[in-house]
Formats: structure tokens, C-alpha cells, sequence
């Protein structure tokens, strides 16, 4: 089964997008959306809380984030109110945020005795305790959460299993430990670790991390304004927007949905790709190491930990800013759309003042969706060559590392790695200079962008059918 | 030729509630029940989008799927 097997929780959100989306085609979300609630949850609809009262307030905070709006800020603000003050032009601040009524409050204790403790001679729990947290209360090992320092050496030492690692989802997920617990218990994020990378999102069985969304604004944009966009494709679009969807139907689905221009964010890639290995020659003549600069998470998180070899990042433009910077040049009145797997851009086109707004897969699927358009029942294509193989493999891990050394002639040693608590180690080893190579390719989602946490398919079959695009290559006239 | 047939629908609404989940979990299926199934794709199964993603296992339709509820009917119902 792929990890992205998609739950209730994901369903749910889901279909919040194409209610919504249907009320903003028909004119009507002001005077519909205080409603919207009431409609989607019943008495009779499956409940996952105490009562339909409360997921109703968790529902209505979920919708603002889909409206584009910080949830903790407007907590007061009637969801017609923001409704009503869209399209907005500023950009948001947080994107990760927590819904906290949402927030189960999950145990924080890391380890916890189970009752298949049998209070045995060997104790091998308290024995393997290096800090002797661990003593017999009542016939049963008791760990004192003030002494533990969750080695987890208590529950590899018990013969009935019987410790349990009860780790909060959401921070399991968080590699960079971004993740504590407020004083009610509920998660928080602390925003100097964040790097928007979505895993806890993902990882929540409640639903209670979300993004902000910016779908919202652009469906008002798409249908209601009429303003011209341009939809970004991210190099790993390919199969997912629906079984055996070829690029050039996809091109003519999105014109279909209202899109003026669609771009291959693989044309800006080679661009990319190209100025890096200007950069990456000047580092192998000088002998210094080079990090690369396209993942926003990886970079963010290079400038928040690793400040003393922040300067080693590659000062190239990421191909997201690179395409949306020809689209701004080629018609100044163009809104860029990019659209992708990930989380983290969203936080990159915060401070890119050429990227207007970021969407997600499943959120295009829910435009299409809303608009009726089902792309499987589409004949017509439109061709979509932008780019090479060079700046198409950019999607997944190792795809850069390759562009380069096809570019540059010279022998150069690098290296690449996914996977943000991976990359930590690595960097900590380059801080500390036992690492010589000229350059890094650090990846945040294992596997690079097809493994990112919005990704629709199975990350395999997506690697395989971005490769099958990169060997295809645009036909030059 | 398979005495079974399944139809998993791929359009847009039943791609976006979880499709490829099904598709790939009958592949995933063990080989003795997969070789006994034909699968097959359709654009859309009785226009119940609402209830996406939608499956036809061997002429009867089923609504609100997932890999899970797949597999029961799968092997409930195979012949």
C-alpha cells in the first residue's frame, strides 16, 4: 500500500474544497458559506467527535484556512465577514498551522508501561534504566516522566513488550523537532525550526495541522474576476492528475478550466540547472563545497540551523522563481499559479514577489472537479514541450546531481542525499569540515519532489513516469 | 479469459477521493485471487461522482471505496 493511501481526514478536506469551490463558481460563497457547515455535517453523518456541534467548529476553522486566512488570528471573524474581503492582496504569514480545537491533545509522554507488565524478577526495565527512572508501583513498572530522557532502552530490555513508544504523530513525523506542546497540552509549532515541509500535516489522524490555503483566492481569481493566470506545472506533475493523463490532455484541460498560459516549471529548471553549474565551476577552481538552492525546505532549514554555512548555498534561483520571473516578463498582468506536491513553496513564494499563489495536486483536482471537467473523458490535447530532460528530472532525488554533471565537463565529486534528518547529519558534518566533496544535493522529502507530502501516487510509479517524459524531450522545429 | 471482472473508475472526482489507491492495491493483491480478475478502467461509473471513488466488481456497482473495502468485496465476491 502507497503512504499516501488517503484517510477520512483527507476525504473530508477533500470535499470541503469542492463545496466550496462549487459556491464560489455560483456567486453565492458570502451568502452560502455560514451555511456550508450545517450542510456537510448532519446528525446523520459519520461522527469522529462528541457531537456534531464540535466538528462544526473544527469544520468552520478548517474552512478559514482554506480561505487563505490564519486560523489563530481570526478566530473571532465570521466566516462571511472573510468571504466577503476576498480576493485579498497580501500574502499570509504562517503556513503551517494548527487547528487547535482539533488537536486531540495527544499523550506527550513518550514511554508509557502497558498493562502487560507482569511485575517480573529480571526487571530488566529498571536494570536498563540509565537514569533509574523506572521503580515498582503497585505490583508494575512505573517510569517517572520527570527522570526519563526517552532513551527507549526500557522498552528493547522488556520480554512482554511491554513499554510502548507512544510518540504524538505529528512530532514523529517532524524531523526537525518543530513540534512541542502548549500549556493546554495541544500541539504547537515552533516557527524558528518550521520549515513548512508538510510531513505533520500528513502525519495527523485528526486533521488538525493544515496548510493555508491559497485555493480559494485563486478560484475567485479563476472565476469570478476573471484575471489572467498562469498554472506552473512542478516537474513531478506527470500521472498525478489521473491515470494514463498525458502532459499535452493536461495542457488542454487546465486552458479548458480558465488557465491563459501553462508552463512546464522544468523550463525554468534548465535555467536553473544552468547557472548552478556557472557557480558550481567557480566552487571546484576554489576548492569549497556547494549546497544546492531548490528545495525551500532544505534551505530553510540550512538558514535556521546551520547559519555558519549558510553562505554555502547555492545563491541560484529556485525553477519555481525562475519560470514565474519569464511569466511576469512575458506579460506583466499574468498571476503565477504553481502548482505542486508541496508544502514548502508555499513559504518560498511568500518572499517571491513573481509567485502569486501556490495550490497543491489535490487542490487543482478539486478546480477540475468542481467545474465538471473530468479529465479521463477528455480527447483533446494540447502540445506541452517547455523543457529537456535536464530540467525535467529535476523532480526527483539525484535528478539534479545529474543535470550537473552533465553540464559540466569538469570531474567534480558530489554527493546527494534525501530526507531532512539525514541532510542535518550530513550538514553537521560539513560545519565541521570532514566533509571535501563540491556539492550537495539535499532533498527534504525522501525521494525527492514525487515523494513529497501531496504527492497523488504511488512515488515509484511517479519517478518512472517523469523519467519517461525526461527521455521524450521537447522536439525543436 | 478471467471470470471476474473488475471496473475501477479513474475520473477526476474518484481520482481525487483515492482511485489510485485502488488501482494499486489490486495489484498488490496476492497472485492466486489477481489472476482470476480482469481489470479493467472506466471515465465514469453511473455518475456518482458524489460518492467517489466508485468500483464495478462483476456488474455491481460500490460507492465510497477505499483499499480496504475493495478487498473484502474482492474476496466476497470473486468466483
Amino acid at each position: 500500500m502507497s503512504q499516501n493511501t488517503i484517510s477520512e481526514v483527507v476525504k473530508l478536506k477533500r470535499r470541503l474544497y469542492v463545496e466550496l469551490l462549487r459556491l464560489v463558481k455560483t456567486r453565492n460563497l458570502a451568502e452560502e458559506i455560514s451555511d456550508l457547515s450545517k450542510k456537510i455535517i448532519t446528525k446523520d453523518s459519520p461522527r469522529y467527535r462528541c457531537c456534531e456541534f464540535k466538528e462544526r467548529a473544527i469544520f468552520e476553522q478548517r474552512i478559514k484556512a482554506v480561505l487563505g486566512f490564519n486560523i489563530a488570528d481570526n478566530k473571532e471573524i465570521t466566516l462571511k465577514e472573510l468571504a466577503s474581503s476576498l480576493p485579498r492582496h497580501e500574502k499570509n504569514r504562517n503556513v503551517v498551522e494548527v487547528i487547535d480545537i482539533a488537536c486531540d491533545s495527544c499523550p506527550i509522554d513518550k514511554y508509557i508501561v502497558t498493562d502487560a507488565c507482569r511485575n517480573c524478577v529480571a526487571h530488566k526495565c529498571v536494570n536498563a534504566c540509565p537514569v533509574n527512572a523506572i521503580v515498582i508501583i503497585q505490583n508494575k513498572a512505573y517510569i517517572d516522566q520527570g527522570k526519563c530522557v526517552e532513551c527507549g532502552k526500557c522498552a528493547q530490555a522488556c520480554s512482554y513488550n511491554a513499554i510502548l513508544e507512544n510518540q504524538r504523530p505529528c512530532s514523529r513525523a517532524c524531523e526537525l523537532d518543530a513540534i512541542s506542546s502548549d500549556s493546554n497540552r495541544q500541539a504547537k509549532i515552533d516557527r524558528d525550526k518550521c520549515v513548512s515541509c508538510g510531513s505533520c500535516i500528513a502525519a495527523c489522524p485528526f486533521g488538525a495541522i493544515t496548510e493555508i490555503s491559497d485555493l480559494i483566492e485563486v478560484a475567485v481569481n479563476l472565476f469570478a474576476e476573471k484575471s489572467k493566470l498562469a498554472a506552473m506545472l512542478a516537474p513531478s506533475f506527470l500521472g498525478q492528475l489521473g491515470y494514463q493523463q498525458s502532459a499535452a490532455k493536461i495542457n488542454y484541460a487546465l486552458k479548458k478550466l480558465g488557465f491563459a498560459r501553462v508552463i512546464e516549471v522544468a523550463a525554468g529548471a534548465e535555467i536553473t540547472a544552468a547557472a548552478e553549474a556557472e557557480e558550481l565551476e567557480e566552487k571546484i577552481e576554489s576548492n569549497e563545497t556547494l549546497l544546492s538552492s531548490c528545495c525551500p525546505a532544505f534551505k530553510s532549514m540550512v538558514e535556521n540551523e546551520f547559519k555558519e554555512i549558510s553562505d554555502l548555498i547555492s545563491k541560484t534561483d529556485s525553477p519555481m522563481s525562475v519560470t514565474a520571473g519569464e511569466m511576469k516578463s512575458e506579460d506583466h498582468e499574468l498571476k503565477t499559479v504553481f502548482i505542486g506536491p508541496c508544502i514548502a513553496k508555499k513559504e518560498e513564494a511568500l518572499s517571491d514577489q513573481n509567485v502569486d499563489y501556490v495550490l497543491t495536486f489535490e487542490e487543482l483536482l478539486s478546480l477540475f472537479t468542481a467545474s465538471n471537467i473530468n479529465l479521463a473523458q477528455i480527447d483533446r490535447e494540447e502540445k506541452l514541450e517547455d523543457a529537456g530532460h535536464l530540467g525535467r528530472q529535476f523532480a526527483y532525488a539525484g535528478g539534479l546531481q545529474k543535470s550537473l554533471e552533465e553540464i559540466i565537463a569538469a570531474d567534480f565529486e558530489s554527493k546527494q542525499i534525501d530526507g531532512l534528518e539525514r541532510l542535518k547529519k550530513e550538514l553537521n558534518l560539513i560545519r565541521a569540515g570532514k566533509q571535501s566533496y563540491n556539492f550537495l544535493e539535499g532533498m527534504a522529502c525522501t525521494g525527492g519532489c514525487v515523494g513529497g507530502p501531496f504527492s497523488m501516487i504511488n512515488q515509484k510509479l511517479s519517478k518512472k513516469l517523469v523519467k519517461r517524459f525526461a527521455k521524450a524531450e521537447r522536439f525543436l522545429s | 479469459m478471467s471470470e471476474n471482472t473488475l471496473k475501477i473508475c479513474i475520473g477526476t472526482p474518484c481520482h481525487l477521493m483515492g482511485a489510485a489507491d485502488l488501482l494499486e492495491s489490486v495489484e498488490e493483491l496476492d497472485q492466486s485471487l489477481r489472476e482470476k480478475i480482469e481489470l479493467k478502467t472506466s471515465h465514469c461509473i453511473d455518475n456518482c461522482c458524489d460518492q467517489a471513488p466508485v468500483a464495478e466488481f462483476n456488474g455491481k456497482v460500490y460507492q465510497d471505496l477505499n483499499p480496504e473495502k475493495l478487498y473484502k468485496i474482492i474476496s466476497e465476491n470473486i468466483r
